[in-house]
């Protein structure tokens, strides 16, 4: 049975009537199926109440999840200032579940994700669960030890895609979306089970550059010395920049340059992206960098990067190994929208080219989570950055 | 013994050995070891290099990558710089000007906050009239701020030239410094808009994104679209006042026209009434008119017994005027009739050669007796007409007897037709006394008689020209004179051919 669906997207000024237009052309193309799960992405000014209420009251009993983002990417091309809503109508043969935890920062980022697994988990009771979809707050939640919390309930190979929210660039504050509600500092996500099939596929397209190094100590997301060297010695060998103009150039480098993790026994590179340089020459990385692991100076142009959209598109499908897909969702690292330029719609339209007629969302995030090697997903997930993540789905016929 | 002996001796010759083979060995190894670390050193080297290389790669990559992310702002700011230019240039209302500088041309532009004032001078006050990226209180709170400072903002306005986070000139350095305080944002380009008439103003975009680095091209891009700004608002005023100026013109015509239906209005009314009045008053007029005729004609016959012979010659008198009061009530009522269109011209072709010929006949007498030649050359493809036979045959016969009135004696009438676009026109012209040019126009006004010698000899109703015109505009056609006193005159008419 297929899942069906509908998508609206508005970039109407009025932030109500553009809910409400949104969820209008959503219902229409979900013609008369009821809605079970509502995906909202929205740009940050969206994030209010009444925006949910609206679509509370248009989309039935459906619940809601869903996060901000910088722009919303759908069928239609890419919108800076606008609301996209996914309505999805399941089969009695397919099996959902959403919640959200809050306040995640103010305590461990692995219990929050232990208690959101615990949440999505409930009425799961001898009930296969294929996949779980998590939005969370990019800013204040670490990316990697809410993916933890969730692998320790969910187990460690359990599929997850996780998007983490993000703003119009201005680094302040990011919305995450469950029921009539918004809230910031929290993750909410939907696990589903029964007959639903999936491929996933997740690439940054950065290739390492320079010898390997080891990181020698460091904290949590913060890397404090590369071969007993403060860390941020690396990069001033590199650029032969000083630490005012290192400071001053970070988001260009961060984006082009960032740290590759050696994973063993994984083929592909974990990306970091550099969020900040302390005045010891720490640096402050999004998502966790432990100490030991091996190191590279990763190297991006927009060339490997549309390369990489191309992968993991086709490792998206390939996944579904020529099965009935219903939707495709998209979690986009802003780091490529901004290295992508006025190339952006580019990204975009490879998607397309894969997925032809399917329908397809996505947002713009500060962070990804995914299992790293994607043709088996079946792998344990971890927190990316500067990735493209493509989530394709459909019910099983 | 001898065996312990022989044993001893072979193990110590086997340890001895052994020895040399392990000293042998480790040799080797140790040379391995040395030739491994040259390796590694190598290696060691090689990886070096292979680092300064990637060194050197990452720095030109990172030039490239500056210099396209550069390129692409310019192409992205040129692109909407081109958009906003065309969305601007099209509007020509004023107060909408500003407003289609909407926040996501300012994104690609490089700014998120924008804000406009104008100086309005009889107020002394700067006036805001956009504020993207602003709400309203912090709108409210930088317009304050300008307005303190006014003598500042308006010395930039007078020198002309745009103030930016990166002008390196001493003019304007204090207000560059005051700014980033006033606007809230790091950096900034700030340009005067000036229109050739009316208010002049100032443009100002900004980002609070400490990350974002200006440069000339962004401060060319402003200052551009400032300009435009100008050109769209000077634009906009010289289409107000061109527009206020037709619409008034447009209401005064309004105006003038309704004034003149309503005159009309009352002059058709008036002129019906005329109509009306003549014809009740001739109708009155005609019965005693007949009886009169009829009783003097009865007296004049003798049958009531002979008159004497003064008697006869008042009553001659009496029957004279009584034909001509008769002939005056009965032209008088044709007009009124025609006026009012109760008579319709049965119109059939006529050849205008026989009417001419015709009416010579009639007048044969008053021709023959002053010696006028009376001469017919109508053109062959201007010989027939359609018109309302006996109608037409009063037209000539008033004009040509017109013409014989004020002709003097051997002179000249012609009757000549020629084909024009209107018709046929009819011309009739004689050698007579002529028409003073100031009774040109009031000629064929009904009572209306020429002030001269011959018309106070002669006795006339003033009523003959204007049934003239009466018939001929009944029939379509238009009736004019030219004249020239002591040169005789022409008069001419159309009858629309419409056979």
């Amino acid at each position: 049975m297929s899942i069906h669906i509908g998508i609206g997207v508005s970039a109407l000024k009025d932030h109500i009537e553009a809910a409400k237009d949104a969820v209008v052309q959503a219902r229409v193309n979900l013609r008369s199926a009821k809605a079970d799960l509502a995906i909202v992405f929205s740009s940050p000014e969206f994030a209010h109440p009444t925006v949910l209420k609206t679509i509370r009251s248009l989309a039935g009993s459906a619940q809601i999840i869903g996060s901000s983002t910088l722009a919303v990417l759908s069928d239609k091309g890419i919108h800076k200032h606008a609301i996209a809503v996914l309505l999805l109508s399941f089969p009695d043969t397919v099996y959902y579940n959403s919640a959200c935890v809050n306040n995640v920062s103010s305590g461990q980022g692995t219990r929050s994700g232990e208690d959101l697994a615990d949440k999505l988990l409930y009425g799961f009771k001898n009930i296969r669960r294929d996949l779980g979809v998590i939005f969370s707050d990019g800013l204040k939640v670490p990316g990697s030890s809410l993916i933890n919390g969730l692998q320790e309930k969910l187990g460690s190979s359990f599929p997850l895609a996780g998007a983490c929210a993000s703003d119009n660039l201005t680094f302040k504050k990011t919305f995450q979306y469950y029921g009539e509600e918004v809230f910031s500092d929290s993750a909410c996500g939907v696990i589903w089970g029964g007959k639903l099939n999936f491929g996933l596929g997740i690439k940054h397209g950065w290739k390492p550059l320079g010898k390997p190094r080891i990181i020698t100590k460091s904290f949590g997301n913060v890397v404090q010395e590369i071969d007993g060297e403060p860390a941020v010695k690396v990069y001033q060998e590199y650029f032969s920049f000083d630490l005012a103009r290192l400071k001053k150039e970070l988001r260009l480098i961060s984006i082009l340059y960032p740290i590759g993790l050696r994973i063993p026994g994984e083929k592909e590179y974990l990306l970091r992206s550099l969020l900040a340089i302390e005045d010891n020459g720490a640096i402050v990385c999004q998502g966790n960098v432990p100490a030991g692991s091996s190191i590279r100076l990763m190297i991006g142009t927009r060339e490997s990067c549309l390369e990489a959209t191309r992968q993991a598109a086709l490792e998206a499908k390939r996944g579904m190994a020529g099965k009935n897909i219903d939707f495709v969702l998209v979690f986009d690292s802003v780091s490529r929208y901004i290295l992508l330029g006025r190339r952006a719609g580019d990204e975009l339209a490879i998607i397309k080219e894969y997925f032809k007629d399917t329908p397809v969302l996505g947002l713009y995030t500060y962070g990804e989570q995914a299992p790293l090697q994607s043709a088996n997903y079946y792998g344990k997930a971890y927190f990316h950055n500067q990735s493209v993540a493509i989530l394709a789905a459909g019910g099983q016929t | 013994m001898i065996e312990a002996g022989l044993l001893m001796i072979f193990l110590l010759v086997a340890s001895f050995i052994s020895i040399i083979i392990l000293a042998l060995i480790i040799v080797r190894k140790l040379d391995r070891i040395a030739a491994l670390n040259v390796e590694t050193e190598k290696l060691k080297g090689s990886l070096n290099e292979m680092d300064e290389q990637a060194k050197l790669i990452v720095r030109t990559d990172m030039e490239l990558n500056k210099t396209q992310e550069d390129l692409d702002k310019k192409i992205t700011g040129l692109y909407s710089l081109q958009r906003l230019s065309r969305a601007i240039s099209t509007t020509l209302e004023e107060g909408q000007i500003f407003q289609m500088i909407e926040a996501h041309y300012l994104e690609e532009l490089g700014f998120e906050k924008a804000c406009a004032f104008l100086w309005d001078d009889s107020r002394k006050y700067f006036e805001l009239t956009m504020q993207p990226g602003y709400t309203r209180e912090e709108a409210d709170e930088i317009i304050s701020a300008v307005n303190s400072q006014k003598d500042k903002f308006l010395n930039l306005i007078r020198s002309e030239k745009t103030l930016s986070s990166i002008t390196k000139s001493s003019d304007g350095s204090e207000l560059k410094a005051q700014i980033p305080a006033i606007f809230k944002v790091a950096s900034f380009v700030l340009s005067p808009v000036l229109p050739k008439e009316g208010e002049k103003g100032l443009f100002f975009v900004g980002t609070d994104n400490g990350e974002t680095v200006l440069n000339e091209g962004d401060e060319e891009l402003i200052t551009i679209l400032a300009n435009q700004l100008g050109q769209a608002l000077e634009n906009a005023r010289l289409f107000d006042k061109t527009w206020r100026s037709q619409q008034s013109l447009e209401q005064k015509v309004e105006e003038r026209t309704r004034d003149l239906s309503r005159a009309l209005a009352k002059l058709e009314a008036v002129s019906r009434r005329k109509s009306d009045f003549i014809s009740s008053v001739s109708h009155e007029l005609r019965t005693p008119l007949t009886s009169i005729k009829g009783y003097a004609a009865i007296l004049l016959t003798g049958k009531l017994g002979d008159l004497p012979k003064d008697i006869r010659e008042r009553l001659d008198k009496i029957n004279r005027h009584s034909d001509e009061l008769v002939h005056m009530v009965n032209d008088l009522l044709d007009i009124a009739r025609i006026e009012s269109g109760k008579v319709a011209m049965r119109k059939e072709p006529l050849n205008l050669k026989a009417v001419a010929e015709k009416v010579s006949d009639l007048l044969s007498g008053q021709l023959k007796e002053k010696h006028i030649a009376f001469i017919i050359d109508t053109a062959d493809n201007a010989a027939s007409i359609l018109a309302d036979r006996s109608q037409f045959e009063r037209v000539f016969i008033n004009l040509v007897s017109n013409a014989i009135k004020f002709t003097s004696e051997k002179g000249k009438i012609t009757v000549t037709s020629s084909k024009t676009n209107a018709g046929v026109q009819v011309d009739i012209t004689d050698t007579g006394c002529g028409i003073p040019e100031a009774a040109l126009s009031s000629i064929f006004e009904e009572f209306y008689r020429v002030d001269n010698a011959i018309n106070q000899e002669v006795k006339g109703t003033g009523l003959g020209l204007s049934l003239v015109k009466h018939i001929i505009e009944a029939h379509g056609g238009k009736i004019w004179v030219k004249s020239k006193v002591g040169a005789g005159s022409t008069f001419s008419f159309t009858i629309p051919n419409e056979a």
